[in-house]
């Protein structure tokens, strides 16, 4: 068999074992690549952290996505949380997935361990599960009468007893709906609930759908978005430099990186937990896997042209 | 009465929502109210559909003996258990329910998933071919995004970023929006098309 | 100790759905069954406790609001969806649901269309604002097959081509990204939470 037949035909499995070994290697010895952040993610972070310490103001977190992208999402879940819960930030969790009502609990009683002040139903609220036919009549109750919208939490308690709905009514105390999906729900949020109440909407998403949001972030349709693991991974980052040091955001200082890595000195040792660091510890594994991506795609159109190039020459004879 | 009733309630409810968007008042705002109410009665119901789909589906292979229909014993018991479960010990944070979902569900969700890693790296292989000029801009762009998203497209130079950024918002942003303006006339036709009964799929049967 | 053993069996799942990798074999298929039933298994209990006792037992046994009972018999008409004979009755509450597509015409016209059409036609007054307006004319106007696409007309369609191979190409790259990304976490559980290798 000639060389760029054989190279034509290789077993897939070799590329299998190849990926594999990729992926295992900077996971076991880190290699340490730094995360540089970028516009959407910036515009979130900046817009969640404005409301900052306010009783009257919260975001809502809707979390219609299911296990099967949670490598990608879950860590989008835990930054959030943990960037509402750092910095004071009021916070309502609900889910169209019966799955995604388990990722919430998941990520809650996750980033709660770290903050033990932090309250259920003065703090934060999980509306829980609401059926995906419903999510339309909920949508659009709530930007009249959130606690009549939704009615109960997870627990089966009346919102319009708990604490946290005091000064919150409908979206006027939204700072923004921030949606986590594999699939276009953030696009439902914007066709009816902002088209019909302004409330500001965002969303983490998995890459696949990344590239399909740009039209809206320019309309203003969505505020921010995050893109993939590297979206979660630079929302950490941003967390850790800022939220974790006391500190405002700056897109001045998010980008110059000396001054990244010096704010990483002093963050206080719960954000250095592996947990909250898993898709920047990720992230350098992606980065080798992408090169050897494209060299897969290098070396199979070098074996795909030698082998159309010697066709050409067995019809020239 | 089987087909003519259900079109002409989706009719009827759907001019009153059309009515809602544009005539803003408080008989409108009462519709919207009494449709939620009345909506969120019905919607539960409609859950125990899918449930019951996936029974019969698999009750039918045990039944007839069907090929690999001891797998099917498999699904039904799990389905069992885990509901069982969720209902004896409630659905809180610390219950079984929950140990099932994390021990069980998020690996089995997460894993079947990232078996498309290693079918992309074999399609990079074996696949993505610059057969034409117009594949070959696709490949460009696709490599300078994956480099450009990584850490190491920065380390090589900072307009790789910097490109990226401009791919994105630019000639990807035409391309999405151009499809996005099709896909949204595409929405409202259909919805249209539901409204005045000229799209019937949804109800399902023949008669 | 149950923590413990939750790992054990979520790696022992793990690996039976990599098995796959090699050949079909009978741990994937019963991972993948399994995976389907349990995953079932979490619609009946969250919709019973989160949707049907707070928005339709609770209202009407509790509060007695009477008039829900005829939502609450219209919602029990989805369950003759599976009888051959009277399946047409489960059509009633499918219309009743169907009723909000009234709103998405306006709706999502205004959302995907209008918004995304005012914002194309900003002040033309930077290159890259004209490139994204030629950009999406020409390939609106590409899928416009009522008039041939022949000479400059023609030319200027397959300006939309160029422009969608770059938008597919950053998708691509984007798709590549994500299965890394799953695979990745995946690994992360295997060497992080099972063996313990990444601290």
């Amino acid at each position: 068999m000639k060389f760029s037949e054989s190279m034509q035909k290789l077993d897939r499995r070799y590329i299998y074992i190849v990926l594999a070994i990729a992926v295992i290697l900077p996971l076991v010895f880190p290699i340490g690549f730094k995360t540089y952040s970028t516009t959407p993610v910036e515009d979130l972070y900046r817009h969640i952290d404005a409301i900052a310490g306010r009783d009257d103001m919260a975001i809502i977190m809707d979390f219609t996505h299911d296990p099967g992208v949670m490598p990608e999402l879950y860590p989008m879940d835990l930054a959030i949380l943990r960037h509402c819960f750092e910095r004071n930030i009021k916070v309502f969790t609900i889910s169209f997935l019966p799955q995604g009502a388990a990722i919430i609990q998941l990520a809650l009683s996750e980033v709660k361990e770290d903050y033990p002040d932090i309250e259920a139903n003065i703090d934060y609220c999980n509306f829980g599960f609401k059926p995906w036919g419903l999510k339309l009549p909920i949508m659009l109750g709530m930007g009249d009468d959130i606690a009549k919208a939704v009615e109960t939490n997870s627990e089966g308690l009346k919102l319009e007893n708990l604490p946290i709905m005091q000064d919150i009514k409908n979206y006027d105390n939204i700072q923004v709906v921030v949606e986590i999906s594999g699939s276009s729900m953030g696009q439902f949020w914007v066709t009816y609930a902002r088209a019909k109440f302004g409330v500001d909407v965002a969303v983490g998403l998995t890459a696949v759908m990344a590239a399909d949001v740009y039209p809206l972030l320019q309309t203003g349709q969505f505020i921010g978005s995050l893109g993939g693991l590297k979206g979660a991974a630079e929302y950490e980052q941003l967390v850790d430099i800022f939220a974790m040091n006391g500190q405002e955001f700056s897109k001045k200082k998010a980008r110059n990186m000396k001054w990244v890595e010096q704010a990483y000195k002093n963050i206080p040792e719960k954000a250095r937990l592996y947990k909250y660091n898993k898709a920047r510890i990720g992230m350098d594994a992606q980065a080798i896997v992408h090169v050897l991506i494209i060299l897969f795609i290098i070396l199979g159109n070098i074996g795909y042209f030698l082998e159309q190039r010697e066709q050409k020459k067995k019809y020239m004879k | 009465m089987k087909r003519q009733i259900p079109m002409m309630i989706v009719l009827i409810l759907g001019l009153l929502f059309v009515a809602h968007v544009f005539i803003p008042s408080k008989l409108s705002a009462d519709y919207l109210d009494w449709f939620m109410k009345w909506t969120k009665v019905i919607g539960p119901f409609a859950i125990v559909l899918g449930v019951f789909s996936l029974v019969l589906v698999h009750y039918n292979k045990i039944k007839r003996k069907a090929p690999n229909w001891g797998y099917s014993i498999v699904t039904l018991a799990a389905l069992v258990i885990t509901t069982a479960v969720g209902f004896i010990w409630g659905i809180q944070e610390g219950t079984p329910y929950m140990w099932i979902f994390k021990n069980f569900n998020v690996p089995l969700g997460a894993t079947m998933f990232s078996l498309l890693a290693f079918y992309i790296a074999s399609a990079a292989y074996k696949a993505f071919r610059a057969r034409s000029i117009e594949a070959t801009v696709l490949l460009v762009a696709a490599i300078i995004v994956m480099l450009g998203r990584v850490s190491i497209g920065q380390a090589i130079t900072h307009w790789i970023p910097d490109i990226t950024e401009w791919i994105l918002n630019v000639p990807n942003l035409a391309a999405k929006r151009g499809i996005a303006l099709g896909v949204g006339l595409g929405m409202t036709a259909t919805s249209l098309k539901i409204m005045l009964g000229i799209e019937r799929s949804y109800l399902g049967g023949k008669d | 100790m149950t923590e413990t053993i939750g790992i054990w069996i979520a790696a022992f799942l793990t690996l039976c759905m990599f098995s796959f990798l090699y050949k079909d074999n009978p741990f994937y298929k019963f991972a993948e069954h399994l995976f389907v039933g349990v995953s079932m298994g979490y619609y009946i209990p969250y919709t019973f406790y989160n949707a049907f006792l707070p928005y339709a037992y609770e209202p009407l046994f509790l509060r007695k609001d009477y008039i829900l009972i005829i939502p609450f018999i219209i919602g029990i008409l989805y369950w003759f969806r599976f009888s051959s004979k009277f399946s047409w009755i489960s059509r009633y509450p499918i219309a009743f649901s169907m009723g909000m597509v009234g709103m998405g015409v306006p709706m999502s016209m205004h959302a995907t269309v209008l918004v995304q059409m005012r914002t194309m036609m900003l002040p033309l007054n930077n290159i890259n604002i004209i490139l994204i307006f030629i950009g999406t004319i020409s390939i609106l106007l590409y899928f416009f097959f009522s008039k041939a696409h022949e000479g400059v007309y023609g030319k200027f369609t397959s300006i939309g081509i160029w422009f969608m191979m770059v938008g597919f190409g950053a998708s691509f790259g984007y798709t590549v990204m994500a299965r890394i990304s799953l695979l990745i976490g995946r690994i992360q559980f295997l060497l992080g939470d099972w063996l313990g290798f990444i601290k």
